[in-house]
């Protein structure tokens, strides 16, 4: 009898633990988003949403200054778009070889690469960039150097274990009969992983960009080292000139700013962060749409 | 058969990358490419909230002042680091760089260059020759009480003269007074410029080994917050890295503790070593953009 009530006693204390530390998690998110809200807020009030979002002039230390991140915005949709359009193809490649076309003595070699790319420092990516990336691009594609190009190629390579890793699990999860049928109607190997496989693994692959696509816009020290972070007015966005995306702005600034600069700079947070929240609701829309098939 | 086209892809793939990597090498391996006059000046500058920014944009006039507005008009395009280390290491790596670093930071990656036939050294910003420098500050508010009093006159004495001079900054006064110990105790607060901060942490050390029960409340964030802290009263000294404000100095006493030069670098391949500060004007609010546009 006495055992049973402390057993159960026991079960209960350990599912309060278990239940807390689930919760921890919860409140992390809901802590960031009121502090986010609480500081950002009431900056973008005091500037003036229009002035705050579609004003591309950033002048904080002039008279009278100027908040507009219409630049930053427009940066960080480049560069995203330019990791996209980089790490995309060559990650999907990897994860097609790497599921159906790879011996396993490569596979031993690959595999651990691609895991050890994800665990390699941002900061580290940055000196990469700024060392190799950006003379690379200066002698040979022209500019000084540090821009768009230079970003998409660092960020693009930071996307690769995301979309290599994801695709490859996604693209592995295809029934084997799915191939079996298709190698029964006479299709090729490559016919039925193009044809069949691929496709099937749709929504992992979508997912698999997704998420690239929230690094690459998120991602911070690489960036700021290799970009350049000039504010450019929209009509002078070039892909070897310079640019500021929204991250490098809040990280340049941040250790002196002060009063209402430091404001804004939290205000640039809550863009990003709306930013990111969107990511993921289409992500989960995708997820969703994809359980209903 | 398969595997045997798996080899060659990956062979090729390898020798593609050394091939790319020796073409790469090359131009700069064997014959050291000239100085094109003709290409583009990379513009390297400071986040607009760094203190040194803020100071070397005023003295080069970068910032236009008019009747109650300020405008820095830095060219577009100008590549902007939050930090010395960045700017040296984009200056570094691109043969037509322009940037500038606080003097003590000079070091042989990057060449500085002298400004109006001024070459940045120690003695020629102490006698104003070398005119791209800023005051560090202490400035405080009404009467001090002895303590405060008796730490002030420790950073203007010889040793506390000495412990900037060994930081590459430039001490401001021309002390031979040795300060000897007061033995008093209690807590001063200091507030204000990251860029006195390391200077200001070594004058404490020192004078804590003389008063070893004295402490200090210290807080970097940054002129214009160590102002405001004086102003309030809410610390005994605020540190600035800028000159004041009209308004502020009719309230606040000030001190110079001591001047930091802002050195001007450019590549070390770059044959300039003299630039006029009204071309340096120019390359920073883009007049010019070449090389060869500077006398």
């Amino acid at each position: 009898m006495q055992n049973t009530k402390k057993s159960n006693f026991d079960e209960k204390i350990m599912q309060a633990i278990f239940f807390l530390s689930a919760l921890i998690s919860v409140l992390a998110v809901i802590a960031i988003c009121l502090f986010l809200f609480m500081r950002g807020i009431p900056a973008i009030a005091e500037i003036g949403f229009m002035d705050f979002i579609f004003n591309e002039k950033w002048g904080p230390t002039n008279k009278p200054a100027s908040y507009g991140i219409l630049s930053m915005i427009a940066g960080s949709i480049y560069v995203t778009a330019g990791a996209i359009v980089i790490g995309v193809p060559v990650g999907l490649m990897c994860a097609i070889f790497l599921a159906e076309f790879c011996p396993d003595n490569v596979y031993k070699i690959v595999k651990p690469a691609v895991n050890l790319l994800a665990g390699i420092p941002s900061i580290i990516y940055g000196f990469f960039g700024m060392e190799a990336i950006v003379p690379f691009v200066r002698e040979n594609l022209g500019g000084n150097g540090y821009g768009i190009m230079s970003a998409s190629i660092i960020l693009g390579i930071m996307i690769l274990p995301t979309i290599i890793s994801i695709s490859e699990s996604s693209i592995r999860a295809v029934p084997k009969s799915y191939g079996e049928g298709s190698y029964g109607l006479g299709a090729t190997k490559e016919e039925t992983v193009f044809n069949v496989i691929v496709p099937a693994a749709k929504s992992g692959v979508l997912t698999s960009i997704i998420l690239g696509v929230g690094r690459a816009a998120g991602e911070t020290m690489a960036v700021v080292m290799v970009a350049g972070n000039a504010v450019m007015p929209l009509d002078k966005i070039e892909l070897l000139k310079p640019i500021r995306t929204l991250t490098a702005n809040i990280v340049t600034e941040m250790s002196y700013a002060s009063g209402l600069h430091e404001s804004a700079l939290i205000s640039t947070g809550v863009v990003l962060f709306v930013f990111i929240i969107i990511l993921n609701i289409s992500l989960s829309l995708i997820k969703s749409k994809a359980q209903r098939n | 058969m398969k595997k045997n086209k798996i080899l060659s892809v990956a062979l090729a793939v390898i020798l593609s990358m050394v091939f790319a990597g020796c073409a790469q090498d090359t131009p700069s391996g064997e014959q050291p490419a000239e100085f094109n006059f003709d290409k583009d000046i990379t513009v390297v500058a400071r986040d607009s909230a760094s203190g040194t920014r803020g100071a070397f944009h005023e003295i080069m006039k970068i910032i236009v002042k008019e009747s109650d507005t300020e405008t820095d008009k830095l060219v577009v395009g100008a590549l902007e680091f939050d930090g010395t280390d960045k700017v040296i290491t984009a200056v570094e790596g691109d043969k037509y760089g322009i940037g500038y670093i606080s003097l003590g930071s000079v070091s042989d990656r990057i060449k500085a260059v002298a400004v109006n036939s001024a070459e940045p050294t120690v003695e020629n910003v102490r006698d104003g020759s070398y005119s791209v420098s800023r005051p560090f500050l202490l400035v405080t508010k009404g009467t001090e009480n002895d303590l405060v009093k008796d730490f002030l006159k420790f950073t203007e004495s010889a040793q506390g003269q000495a412990v900037a001079n060994e930081m590459k900054f430039i001490g401001a006064v021309d002390s031979t007074e040795e300060y000897t110990s007061s033995g008093m105790s209690g807590t001063i607060k200091v507030a204000g410029s990251t860029s006195v901060t390391p200077l200001m942490e070594k004058l404490q050390e020192g004078y804590r080994e003389l008063n070893p029960d004295v402490t200090f409340e210290m807080q970097s964030n940054g002129s214009s917050q160590g102002i405001k802290a004086a102003l309030d009263g809410s610390y005994d000294i605020g540190m600035s890295s800028r000159e004041l404000k009209e308004e502020e100095a009719s309230e606040l006493n000030r001190r110079v503790l001591a001047i930091d030069g802002i050195a001007v670098i450019v590549n070390k391949e770059n044959p300039k070593s003299d630039l006029a500060s009204e071309d340096i004007t120019n390359i920073y609010t883009g007049k010019i953009t070449k090389w060869s546009e500077v006398k």
